[in-house]
């Protein structure tokens, strides 16, 4: 479903993010991208989004080529593949509810489409409650998690979840990912970049670890932070 | 589809609203570039009339030398008669001449007396040309010139009346070159404005634009309100504009008048309003969305 053959990223025509990468995802995974800061997992998820170019290789999704997709048809490609971020990306001036809307406003959807969605993906993500909250009337777990819903909010086939707990504490960590992992029972594929060892470890799926914009190892059942 | 729209609208006006002192600075520029633009209009409509009241009057007279006989001059009246591009030919005999002459003036004692000291009668008999299109004049001139009673002919006094034409809409047409240059100096330097205006507020918005991308906004509804906020800096520089333009034509039209009864400035811009209106209305906006369409095209990565 994902594929990444023979990739290569370089920054500024110097910095080699992606040194060589082939790597399989199939439909349903849920896969932790570990690696030291540098590593390149960032990297390997901007791809998937077409927000940077490999320079040489392919990266291809549900059998197409990104690099063959129009610019005027990525936000097609941006609604499948949704993205958190370790730093949120929430818009301080609107509540939760609004934030997850925005999401919705801005592809063209209706007042009722709006009106009907965004108060179940709240639910999913158990913000119900919090919904006329503003950023900063919420924990951080809590804003990662409306930041989850407005992923979630165009109903994608990818999570792409990157240092998603890298602001927040243990438990908020563990929160987050426990709703990773329900999400991924619910059908999307999830990939997460972390370098939180004990997340991955209490996660007990595949694991890829990555040095210097490469693979070292790929426990396919049951990975292990281990680099 | 209108929800869209509606949410384009808004985010414009947002963003007009939100830079309200860049916003007034720009369209203050804009306001400067239309009002020049309405004056340059309202010199076209009074040069055209100075031009066209000057070629009404204009004839042409042709003198005959004293031995042109009057058989002679009357041949040349019906050929000039024939051409399709004459309105009137008349005639004014030797005899005519004198008579207007004396009339005219009647009560200059100094001029009664040298005629009556004159064995002969000293004036030319004419023929004066009114041609239908003011245009054709020069083309009747030159058939005179060929014409074979040439020799008959002691002067046309056309080259004069050119003269001063000529004169007439070299001046205006220099004055409506460096008027257009202006306006397109000063349409430039509001460009840039406008442009840098919306840069700003393509930068301001980083964060916005970032997660419109994120969750797949469509391309149009990331840019369309940044053209909704230039078209609104154009509107605006086009009302301020209205409200300041047809004030100043009503105090100036009575002055203008005076020096040119049937140029009424007020009268025109009052007749051709809707026209005007439009003009400066597109005008304005294609300066505010041209100029947004630059920035974003520089600025906005989607």
């Amino acid at each position: 479903m994902i594929e990444y053959k023979g990739v290569y990223t370089t920054y500024d025509n110097k910095f080699e993010a992606i040194n060589g990468i082939d790597l399989h995802i199939k439909y349903g995974e849920f896969v932790s991208l570990i690696g030291p800061n540098g590593a390149g997992k960032s990297t390997l998820l901007r791809l998937l989004t077409k927000e940077i170019t490999p320079n040489k290789g392919e990266v291809v999704v549900d059998g197409i080529s990104i690099a063959e997709i129009p610019d005027k048809d990525l936000p097609v490609l941006r609604r499948k593949v949704g993205t958190i971020f370790q730093d949120f990306k929430l818009l301080t001036n609107k509540t939760a509810f609004e934030n997850v809307a925005f999401a919705l406003e801005v592809c063209g959807a209706s007042e009722q489409e709006i009106s009907d969605d965004v108060p179940k993906v709240l639910h999913i993500v158990g913000l119900s409650d919090k919904a006329d909250n503003f950023p900063n009337q919420l924990s951080g777990g809590e804003r990662q998690r409306v930041a989850i819903a407005r992923a979630l909010i165009h109903r994608p086939t990818i999570l792409l979840a990157d240092e998603p707990t890298g602001n927040l504490d243990l438990l908020n960590s563990y929160d987050v990912v426990k709703l990773l992992l329900k999400i991924n029972e619910l059908g999307t594929t999830v990939i997460l970049a972390t370098h939180n060892r004990e997340v991955v470890n209490s996660i007990g799926r595949r694991v890829v670890s990555m040095e210097n914009g490469k693979i070292v190892r790929d426990q396919i059942e049951a990975g292990k932070y281990i680099i | 589809m209108k929800e869209s729209l509606q949410r384009i609208w808004w985010a414009g006006w947002k963003n007009f609203k939100r830079n309200s002192y860049l916003s007034l600075g720009t369209t203050a520029i804009m306001v400067l570039v239309l009002v020049l633009f309405s004056a340059l209009m309202g010199l076209n409509f009074l040069s055209v009339k100075v031009v066209s009241s000057l070629n009404e009057k204009v004839d042409v007279t042709v003198y005959f030398r004293s031995d042109a006989g009057e058989e002679e001059i009357i041949k040349v009246k019906d050929e000039l008669q024939d051409r399709g591009d004459i309105r009137s030919v008349e005639y004014i005999s030797r005899e005519k001449a004198l008579e207007d002459f004396k009339a005219n003036h009647a009560g200059d004692v100094l001029i009664q007396d040298s005629l009556a000291e004159l064995d002969s009668n000293p004036l030319q008999a004419s023929l004066n040309v009114e041609a239908s299109d003011p245009s054709q004049y020069a083309t009747i001139v030159t058939y005179l010139e060929a014409n074979q009673f040439r020799s008959l002919i002691d002067k046309i006094n056309f080259y004069e009346n050119e003269q001063v034409i000529g004169r007439v809409q070299k001046i205006s047409g220099a004055i409506q070159n460096w008027g257009f240059t202006l306006t397109m100096a000063l349409a430039l330097i509001a460009v840039l404005i406008t442009f840098n205006t919306i840069r700003l507020t393509i930068y301001n918005q980083k964060q916005e634009i970032e997660i419109m991308r994120l969750v797949g906004g469509s391309n149009w509804h990331i840019k369309a309100p940044y053209l909704v906020e230039g078209g609104l800096y154009g509107v605006f520089a086009a009302l301020v504009t209205l409200l300041l333009f047809y004030p100043l034509v009503y105090l100036a039209s009575p002055k203008i008048e005076l020096l040119m009864p049937h140029a009424s400035l007020m009268g025109y811009f009052i007749s051709n309003g809707l026209q005007y209106v439009f003009l400066v209305l597109s005008a304005g906006i294609l300066l505010g969305v041209v100029s947004s369409l630059f920035a974003i095209r520089r600025f906005l990565k989607v």
